[in-house]
């Protein structure tokens, strides 16, 4: 089945672009503050030429900065909120340090903090660099106090030592000139995390991944380290990181390491967990923002899809080795696709497990990323092999329906995997959850108040309610009374059946009595009092009673329209009580609503003599 | 005078009611240059974009103009696609410095002239390549090559640059508008 293509090709410039970067080098960033979204890489450099930061409009490109250094990683973000925004700033990541650019210019240095090794394992250091101490037998003796320091604080060096024969120590020894007294911080990754506010223009953390297994949260605005954290107990080199979340509120960084495994370390935490480990090395990782649901591509030719707490949900294998991986979120259809691109030069993406499109390349992927360019929301960003940049412009009209595309999905990967269409976090939001946080006391205690104040009104009312003997269920030793009403009929003559009940099961009661309380211009009750006979435990007794609603002379002619208003107003309202002999006070006491009287049974004559009613005319009543 | 008002004048004095779509991709210079045309009156000092799918429009001497973007997910297309039966004439804008874009805008002038109430009707298309004054801006015909125009030919269509900020290339581009509308629609006198 042959399928439109989805993606417009964007003319690139005939003009050589040879980039050569790494997929973490890559930023799309409003960097002229101006809502046309550049791209940025950290070019890595080629032959003679050094290493690059370069900007793009589009495919163009429009500036380029030497930088100091290769660099291992860009990120962009903004330090602060402020209003009118401010530029954003790039952080790019060389061996020890963070570079903060500000409008293309070195704005503040980063170093990461150079760890001392302890005074202990110094001294043995010292030791070890004695030439008297390099001996089988005192090699076997200082090993033994190195091994006494625990694991976490042990140095690379120290730890590469141990796992040596005393032969290869003494060898290693001899050739080692200088004993180590710091060991030299490294950067593998880094990456951005939220600070307070997901919005696109919010200030974020830098969040860097040290060779030491340390992951280290630099503050937005005066970029000093919020937080520490190994990655996990055992020694893990992180490898590619993802951040999601909020600093201030929730977060996780996602890690993958190079021990094929994926890490996870969330807010306050001061350790991370190993997740999962994976059966081969891992290419990619990356993660679905909607569900924290966790992608990896691996050297074994497979994509797995793990759930956030690192179950392993479903595994692919794909046709070719998989190069690069990216996230393709399609904000208007309310999907977030997996891009992978395959040693064969294709891209697939997918669904879920099902493969929803496949593009073409015709050259072998080196670098992929998804996102805003310029002023188009879905550009798909590619850099091959041979330096090219490839721009692929996601079609508006473009649905990834398993239907057009021709792939079978399978029911329950179509509802597992549509994420929801979550709101964003509003400023009117974060502004009331900061004024909740702020005011929390003040709040409990009205909440409090007005909780107390409501009790008491009940508690009155319900007073009240027993003063007045409104009440329908009897209390103290009346309790087990029961009486209920039921009205029948058409009107204006009405069958009440009142039903008394004693629910007790060992005690009778004697002497209780009916009294119907209406008004005598309303209704007439044809037994208004009723004696009750002695009620035997568990007894119940019915008692029908006719009740004729009175009119007057001169009828409004609004009672035709009860039935429909549904209005019988305060003059329908039939009061019942259950007396007790002695008892100065009702029992019980049961409000019958009646209802209207059926316009059909209206008493005819009354109507007519209605004279201000329509007068000449046949006022046909039972013709319709 | 408002160049509208000469519009009209050229149409023979606002007899005929002539509808005018004016289409193109958010962002490149729809409001600005509706705002360009309306006579000085009713010019607004700030112009702001049109928001997502929200039309601007105004009518002068016999001709009405309405403006859309032509972009957002497939249900919101109906928004402006009901309106193509009903025009006479179609000005496409393109920000002729939005390099990146110009596959975008190809793409969706195709499937305006593709549509079922579109196509085949002889309403002429007029395209501003808008944005002339900015940097890297494409000339006219580097726009209309890019934007497929030379395989048009169930209609007559016509490019020129455009500066809706200053208003240059506008009365090149209505004048045409106007000549073609005339010789379809005004009978001739006599
Ligand atoms: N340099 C330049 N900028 C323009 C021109 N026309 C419009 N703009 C700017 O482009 C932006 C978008 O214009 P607008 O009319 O709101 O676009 P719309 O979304 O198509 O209505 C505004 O910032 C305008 O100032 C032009 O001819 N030259």
């Amino acid at each position: 089945m042959v399928t439109i293509t989805r993606w417009l090709d964007v003319e690139v410039g005939t003009g050589d672009v040879g980039l050569n970067t790494l997929p973490a080098n890559l930023a799309l960033l409003d960097l002229q503050n101006d809502n046309e979204f550049k791209l940025v890489v950290g070019d890595l450099g080629r032959g003679d030429e050094g290493p690059k930061l370069k900007v793009f409009k589009g495919a163009m490109q429009t500036a380029d900065m030497l930088l100091p250094d290769l660099p291992l990683a860009i990120a962009g973000f903004y330090a602060n909120e402020v209003v009118p925004r401010s530029t954003p700033l790039i952080a790019v990541a060389f061996s020890s340090c963070v570079y903060i650019y500000r409008n293309m210019k070195p704005f503040f240095k980063y170093y990461l903090p150079s760890i001392e090794l302890s005074t202990l394992e110094m001294d043995v250091w010292n030791q070890l660099a004695d030439p008297n101490n390099h001996s089988t037998e005192a090699l076997t003796i200082i090993s033994e106090t190195l091994k006494t320091i625990p694991d976490k604080i042990l140095s690379m060096q120290s730890r590469n030592f141990l796992s040596l024969t005393p032969d290869e120590q003494l060898e290693y020894l001899e050739q080692k000139s200088e004993t180590p007294t710091w060991k030299p911080p490294e950067i593998v990754c880094l990456t951005t995390l939220k600070l307070s506010s997901v919005e696109r223009y919010s200030a974020s953390c830098l969040v860097v991944g040290t060779e030491d297994g340390d992951v280290i949260v630099l503050d937005p605005q005066t970029l000093t380290q919020l937080s520490q954290a190994k990655l996990s107990s055992v020694k893990k080199t992180p490898y590619q990181m993802v951040a999601t979340g909020l600093y201030n509120v929730d977060y996780r960084i996602t890690v993958a390491t190079r021990e094929k495994s994926v890490c996870i370390l969330k807010r306050d935490w001061t350790e991370g967990r190993l997740l999962f480990s994976t059966q081969d090395h891992i290419i990619a990782i990356e993660v679905v923002t909607s569900d924290n649901s966790i992608m990896v591509i691996c050297t074994d030719n497979t994509m797995s899809c793990y759930t956030r707490k690192g179950k392993k949900m479903w595994c692919v294998t794909l046709e070719h080795r998989p190069v690069a991986m990216t996230t393709v979120p399609v904000m208007h259809l309310g999907v977030t696709l997996i891009g992978v691109a395959l040693a064969s030069g294709h891209v697939h993406l997918y669904e879920g497990k099902a493969r929803v499109d496949t593009i073409f390349v015709r050259d072998v992927v080196s670098v992929m990323k998804f996102g805003r360019l310029g002023q188009e929301e879905h550009v798909l960003i590619i850099v091959s092999g041979s330096g090219n940049l490839m721009l692929k412009i996601l079609k508006r009209t473009a649905d990834f329906n398993s239907h057009s595309a021709g792939v079978e999905m399978s029911p329950s990967v179509a509802a597992g995997q549509k994420p929801w269409l979550i709101p964003k976090k509003s400023k009117l939001f974060l502004e009331q959850s900061m004024r909740e946080r702020e005011n929390a006391l003040s709040m409990h205690e009205t909440f409090q108040f007005e909780l107390n104040k409501l009790r008491l009104l009940t508690a009155k009312t319900l007073l009240d309610a027993h003063a007045k003997s409104e009440n329908s269920v009897g209390a103290g030793a009346m309790e087990l009374l029961r009486l209920t009403a039921e009205v029948e009929g058409l009107g204006p003559v009405f069958r009440i059946t009142l039903m008394v009940e004693n629910t007790s099961s060992d005690k009778a009661v004697i002497g209780l009595a009916i009294l119907f309380h209406v008004h005598t211009a309303n209704y007439k009750v044809t037994k208004p009092y009723i004696k009750i006979p002695l009620l035997s435990p568990g007894g119940k007794l019915k008692f029908p009673t006719k009740i004729e609603e009175v009119f007057e002379d001169n009828i409004n002619p609004d009672v035709f329209f009860r039935p429909v208003t549904g209005e019988g107003g305060e003059r329908s309202l039939v009061k019942i009580l259950l007396l007790k002999e002695e008892r100065r006070t009702p029992v019980l006491a049961a409000i019958v609503q009646m209802p209207p009287t059926d316009p059909l049974m209206l008493p005819f004559d009354k109507l007519q003599a209605a004279g201000g009613f329509q007068e000449g005319t046949e006022w046909d009543v039972g013709g319709k | 005078m408002g160049l509208l008002d000469k519009l009209s004048a050229w149409l023979g004095g606002g007899r005929a009611e002539l509808t005018v779509l004016v289409l193109g991709l958010d962002n490149s210079g729809k409001s600005t240059m509706l705002n360009a045309l309306r006579p000085p009156e009713l010019r607004a000092q700030h112009v702001m974009p049109t928001v997502s799918h929200q039309q601007d429009r105004f009518q002068s001497g016999g001709v009405s103009f309405s403006a859309w973007d032509v972009s957002g997910a497939p249900r919101h297309r109906a928004l402006w696609e009901r309106h193509y039966r009903a025009a006479h004439a179609v000005i496409f804008v393109v920000d002729a410095a939005d390099h990146l874009r110009l596959v975008v805008a190809r793409e969706e002038l195709e499937l305006m002239l593709a549509h079922p109430d579109m196509f085949g009707r002889r309403a002429p298309l007029l395209v501003f390549a808008n944005k002339s004054d900015a940097p890297h801006a494409l000339a006219p015909m580097l726009v209309a090559a890019a934007l497929g125009l030379e395989k048009i030919s169930d209609r007559p269509w016509h490019v020129c640059a455009s500066s809706a900020l200053s208003g240059a290339g506008l009365a090149d581009g209505v004048a045409w508008l106007a000549a073609q509308l005339r010789d379809a629609h005004v009978p001739k006198r006599n």
